[in-house]
């Protein structure tokens, strides 16, 4: 468990830092209005399909989460191995019984729960005050909202974190995580339809094909959407005009495992191969 | 078993600078031994390779018994470590530090005790990045000192201290050896080492030029001395006849003086000599070399040349 000694202490050394104070009450207020919005005007005036419902509420929520857990994962999370090595406290840290997985593990969990904490409390305060001007709760929508916000928070991190393992510089760390953001939060957009004009001989298509939607699931926010879409009654998504075997609002969740799990992998491989 | 064996070790960083070209050593459980060398000899990165910060191109090292790479985990767990070039978490505090070595350490020392025997109880709960640099390494020597453990690796450790802080660590050092504990000493000042350790390894240039006691040491830079002798005229063939000598090395001479370098048991025969040849010798004092020379030519090139 020599993880959880260094996840804990990081979490406390990040709970110290007042920019994630700062960014975390913003953040949270944000959820507020949102949810004060999204309930005290009709759907005409929001110009939102179906109505204001106690389910739309939750994607309304989650449009707020997926702008500050990207932009606030890469912001605690871009230095947290790159520049432990490049200041030194990467030596008192591995010169305990640590391995660098524990050192890994312990960044991607401590640093993540640091951010599942404004996370939790905007969902939460959001979710009461929407539901209280709406005049309904969707239990089981919110729930849904809340599990899927927090594997989408570790996801993030632990991107950001394998990121930041794979180099020693924290201006390479920096280039990394931006060039992330960018592209997949930014540019994918303009990235998908360039794959489907290539794909059609350098021209585009009338209409886009079916894998198209696999494509526009990569990055994680959108992975979150989708997903969210798996577990939110009554809704499916663009999922559902697909016929085929991944036209399914659980791919994802496929996709979010993956931004969890492999480039954190490949960063621990980087990592645990370095002379530091 | 040794506490430290270093088998024909090296290594060489990617861009091909060799920081070490094959070191033997080993160093016995319970004692002090002080690893001298000039900036860049290699002690960080022999120092590196027992903590598998770095890993080694080429030989072995073990420490107490167990394999830096295979068992680095077990190792730390025995190992109390003052790194070189570390800086500590700003944003915790002294007592937090310690707190997370024990609890990294899992055993069960009181922090406060090991923050009062580095001398930073008054600082515990202040941000260490507040701290000065000596409270800095004050810090740091606490840390290496959680969980009492066998073998503690200080890596210049006098680095950023005052003279007290040099005298303390000297104190925390000899009170850790006479718990049984094994002391890995680097530091590139000789008389930091001299006073503490039981025995010296020299390192230049990534190689073990020296391993001796300091007594060992003493003897080889004693069994020397320089003979400074105020004479009056003198000529040439004067100076032949005395480097002629046997143990006679090296004959200096400056205005009005010679200075001989002789081996112990020579220097009446220099000495009559010169008065046998009728030069008036008006004073004479004996030099022994210090250790820091000795040290110097070990370590500097152009004095060894």
């Amino acid at each position: 468990m020599s993880w959880a000694a260094v996840a804990k202490k990081d979490f406390k050394d990040a709970l110290r830092s007042r920019a994630i104070w700062a960014i975390s009450v913003v953040f949270i207020l944000l959820s507020v209005v949102i949810a004060y919005i999204y309930g005290s005007f009709s759907a005409d005036e929001l110009g939102v399909e179906g109505g204001i419902t106690a389910e739309g509420l939750v994607f309304f929520l989650a449009s707020n989460i997926t702008l500050f857990v990207s932009i606030t994962a890469l912001v605690i999370a871009y230095k947290s191995i790159a520049g432990e090595r490049e200041s030194g406290s990467l030596k008192i840290l591995l010169s305990l019984p640590h391995t660098r997985r524990d050192v890994l593990v312990g960044k991607i969990l401590g640093r993540g729960a640091v951010l599942a904490i404004p996370v939790v409390v905007a969902l939460a305060i959001g979710a009461a005050v929407g539901s209280a001007l709406i005049g309904a709760v969707a239990v089981q929508a919110l729930l849904a909202l809340l599990v899927v916000s927090l594997l989408f928070t570790f996801a993030y991190v632990s991107v950001i974190v394998g990121l930041s393992a794979m180099t020693e510089s924290t201006t390479r760390a920096s280039m990394l995580t931006i060039g992330f953001f960018v592209l997949f939060e930014f540019l994918w957009g303009i990235v998908s339809v360039g794959i489907v004009w290539a794909s059609n001989g350098f021209s585009i298509p009338n209409t886009f094909p079916d894998w198209i939607f696999v494509v526009n699931q990569v990055p994680p926010s959108g992975a979150y959407t989708t997903f969210l879409y798996a577990l939110v009654p009554g809704q499916t998504g663009n999922a559902a005009d697909i016929d085929a075997f991944y036209g399914t609002p659980w791919l994802g969740a496929v996709v979010l495992l993956f931004w969890l799990a492999v480039p954190a992998a490949i960063g621990y491989w980087r990592f645990s191969k370095a002379d530091l | 078993m040794a506490a430290i064996e270093l088998d024909d070790l090296a290594k060489e960083y990617s861009g091909g600078v060799t920081a070490l070209q094959g070191i033997d050593l080993e160093v016995r459980e319970g004692e002090i031994f002080g690893f001298l060398g000039p900036n860049g000899a290699g002690k960080s990165t022999t120092i590196n390779i027992l903590l598998d910060f770095v890993r080694p191109s080429g030989g072995s090292a073990r420490v107490l018994g167990l394999d830096t790479q295979e068992d680095t985990q077990k190792v730390r767990r025995r190992t109390g470590v003052l790194p070189e070039g570390y800086t500590v978490y700003s944003r915790l505090t002294g007592r937090q530090h310690v707190e997370f070595v024990i609890e990294s350490k899992a055993v069960d020392d009181a922090a406060d005790e090991i923050l009062e025997r580095v001398g930073i109880e008054d600082a515990a709960d202040r941000k260490a990045g507040d701290y000065s640099k000596g409270m800095k390494q004050r810090l740091a020597l606490g840390m290496a000192l959680v969980g009492d453990p066998d073998l503690l690796i200080l890596d210049e450790p006098s680095t950023g201290l005052d003279p007290s802080g040099v005298q303390d660590v000297r104190k925390i050092v000899n009170e850790e050896a006479n718990r049984g504990t094994t002391v890995f000493f680097s530091s590139h000042i000789l008389s930091q080492v001299e006073a503490v350790c039981d025995r010296v390894g020299i390192l230049r240039k990534g190689e073990l030029v020296a391993v001796d006691t300091v007594e060992g040491l003493r003897d080889a830079a004693g069994a020397e001395a320089r003979l400074r002798i105020t004479v009056g005229e003198y000529d040439a063939d004067d100076v032949a006849a005395v480097r002629a000598l046997d143990g006679v090395s090296e004959v200096q001479q400056r205005d009005g003086e010679l200075i001989v370098s002789v081996a112990d048991g020579t220097k009446t025969s220099v000495l009559t000599t010169l008065e046998d040849r009728g030069v008036s010798i008006a004073d004479f004092e004996t030099e022994e070399a210090s250790l820091e020379e000795l040290f110097l030519s070990y370590t500097n090139e152009a004095v060894e040349a």
